[in-house]
């Protein structure tokens, strides 16, 4: 099967007065269509920047420095602000975090909604009008041909989440990136909003990168999931198996500090330390400073990705 | 079990208005919560946003006064305290707050930071201050090196650490923590959590939790409160609210959280709709309009808080059939 999207060797930097951030430090990833790829790390660790990076919307002074991003085989790099512009939020999706703060406050949803489907698909204001109407009720909002008319302050969190789904799905995307879409909801809401963007997906057989911290959400939705640290993909496999059969001490570190698997009363497990400095020079392992299995030579040895077993890729020298 | 913090049939009331010419309308965030916390015992209090649990938090701390009903501490009335009683309530009882970046004085050393409450409240002179100060960084697991730093020079696990040795300065008898790890990453969230453990366990305080997560009350608490639209509904203790809950709410929550484990996750029973306005609370049952098993009577009438169970009480019309027969195979 064709790829829907394939990155390679990403980097992306940002030139601090003191020093270089290595945000994201040489990203491996893959999509096929239909697919949902879970990015799962802690802040920092360069998932957002990566999202931020396929969308051409890396925020200054950070620069991509090297890699390709190839979207159906055409390289996103290498396609001027004008062409970006034709897929970002028309080939290309983005639900935000804060709807709150990525909804103009000052118009109409239903003008924000029929905003992309004019701008990419050139409909008359009536046509866009109705197809947003359209799209909100798709997205579980009642009597949406009144609700186009309200602002974004008039609607509950919940609400306002759907109405950035809608805006994000309105021109039909075969990519979606979703960045944290369920973290500022309730639960009850959260369980609501992702069943929706799985229907969502299906039936329009989109490509899903879902990135989030929660991993009981990672393990209910998504396909394959890559667990990133220190701006590298250290753990690479489909979801059940990252689960079952975890490689990385990062991620086994990861999934034993979960109170799910904690015994009420006893402490959790915790990873010792904290992340790395990503201005410093890395030569070896990033991990390897809070690595229970690690020694001298992780922290000297640079790493690369290597097969465990179908599909399932990790970044450890200690790894079997 | 001795009662140290209680309050009986406690409402919050505010004022409301839409725009500027709008009719005002009360808004009951509290309506009606009687709870205990026991010396040494571990409440936690789980509901999602605009459900009142924060503005509770801000009643128990004296932050706010009630619009009806009382709060006593250890027996007294807090309405009726006189002033040094008050000010030994406010150091006996402490708080934890939610994000680390904004309840933490950015101009003040970290030093200043956790003597502040001592200076308040006069305890010890300035060398003794200064011991306390170090001992207490290094009960939270801070170096004393640290000491003449700022906080923005540490990261939000290391500020939560800060408040902690901040709550814990004047050696509060109950500790109040409105979500004190939900801004924390993950590997950072198991180390609070375990901090938190480790100081009730050795200095045998009580500690209100209140939070959304009911995975980190499964983890923290002795009993558990579920919180719906101001009111309780549902209590007991924490292996009997999250393993055999009686009322519906408690149900859909529990099934909403998404799990690892691929065998714990049941059926899941999807709340419908969204919270309704506590402007305008719906009329019986406040959860019947999200509920899958509203029957009629539920809108029209309100479920009491009742003992289902030794010492386990729900608000619901239904629970015994819902979650008690043998063909609800659940």
């Amino acid at each position: 099967m064709s790829l829907l999207l394939e990155i390679t060797g990403l980097c992306t930097e940002f030139p601090l007065r003191d020093g270089t951030l290595k945000a994201v430090r040489g990203v491996d990833l893959a999509l096929e269509p239909g697919e949902t790829l879970a990015l799962v790390g802690e802040s920092g660790c360069g998932k957002s920047i990566t999202a931020a990076s396929i969308m051409g919307l890396v925020p200054p002074p950070g620069r991509i420095v090297a890699g390709s991003i190839l979207f159906k085989g055409k390289d996103l790099l290498k396609l001027s602000e004008g062409e970006m512009r034709e897929v970002r939020g028309n080939r290309i999706g983005m639900i935000f975090q804060d709807p709150m703060t990525s909804l103009n406050p000052v118009f109409t949803v239903g003008y924000q909604i029929a905003e992309g489907l004019r701008i990419h698909r050139g409909v008359s204001r009536q046509e866009a009008e109705s197809q947003a109407v359209q799209m909100l009720s798709e997205v579980g909002i009642p009597a949406a041909a009144e609700r186009i008319r309200d602002y974004p302050h008039q609607l509950s969190g919940g609400m306002r989440q759907r109405v950035m789904i809608a805006m994000a799905l309105a021109c039909r995307p075969e990519l979606v990136i979703a960045d944290e879409p369920t973290t500022a909801l309730d639960v009850t809401i959260q369980a609501q909003i992702l069943e929706l963007l799985d229907r969502l997906k299906e039936e329009n057989r989109m490509g899903l990168i879902l990135i989030t911290h929660n991993l009981g959400i990672v393990a209910e939705r998504a396909h394959r999931t890559a667990i990133m640290y220190a701006g590298q993909v250290v753990e690479l496999a489909p979801t059940e198996e990252l689960f079952k059969n975890p490689l990385h001490p990062y991620t086994r570190g990861l999934l034993a500090s979960l109170p799910e698997f904690g015994k009420p009363g006893e402490p959790l497990a915790t990873i010792a330390g904290t992340v790395p400095d990503l201005k410093g020079r890395l030569a070896g392992c990033a991990f390897s400073a809070r690595c229970p299995v690690g020694d001298q030579s992780c922290l000297e040895t640079p790493t690369e990705m290597k097969e465990a077993g179908p599909g399932h890729t990790v970044r450890c020298l200690k790894a079997p | 079990m001795t009662v140290l913090l209680g309050t009986e049939n406690l409402y919050k009331e505010f004022t409301v208005r839409g725009s500027a010419f709008a009719e005002k309308k009360t808004l009951t965030a509290v309506a009606g919560v009687d709870l205990e916390i026991g010396a040494g015992e571990t409440l936690g209090i789980a509901g999602e946003s605009g459900c009142g649990k924060s503005t509770l938090a801000r009643l128990l701390t004296a932050l706010m006064p009630p619009t009806r009903g009382a709060i006593r501490y250890q027996g007294k009335e807090l309405a009726s305290m006189s002033a040094p009683e008050l000010r030994n309530f406010r150091k006996e009882v402490q708080m934890i707050f939610q994000d680390p970046f904004s309840s933490l004085n950015p101009r003040m050393r970290v030093s200043e930071i956790i003597a502040e409450p001592l200076i308040i409240h006069g305890m010890g002179n300035a060398s003794q201050r200064r011991e306390r100060v170090a001992q207490l960084l290094e009960r939270v697991g801070l170096s004393a090196g640290q000491f003449t730093r700022f906080p923005h020079e540490f990261s939000g696990g290391q500020r939560q650490r800060i408040g902690i040795a901040r709550a814990l300065a004047v050696s509060p008898r109950l500790i109040i923590a409105d979500e004190p790890v939900s801004a924390l990453d993950l590997s950072i969230q198991a180390q609070i959590m375990n901090l938190l453990q480790e100081v009730k366990r050795d200095l045998g305080l009580s500690f209100l939790f209140i939070t959304h997560d009911l995975s980190v009350l499964k983890h923290l608490s002795d009993r558990i409160a579920i919180m719906y639209l101001g009111r309780i509904v549902e209590t007991g203790s924490r292996d009997d609210v999250l393993t055999a809950p009686l009322h519906p709410y408690t149900e859909a929550l529990l099934s909403a959280i998404p799990s690892i484990d691929p065998d714990k996750r049941r059926r899941r029973v999807i709340a419908k709709g969204e919270l309704p306005s506590p402007v305008a609370p719906p009329p019986g049952c406040p959860f019947h309009t999200r509920c899958p098993y509203a029957q009629p009577v539920c809108s029209e009438q309100r479920p009491e808080l009742e003992e289902k169970e030794p010492g386990h009480r729900a608000a619901c019309h239904f629970s015994a059939e819902i979650y008690r027969t043998p063909q609800a195979s659940r």
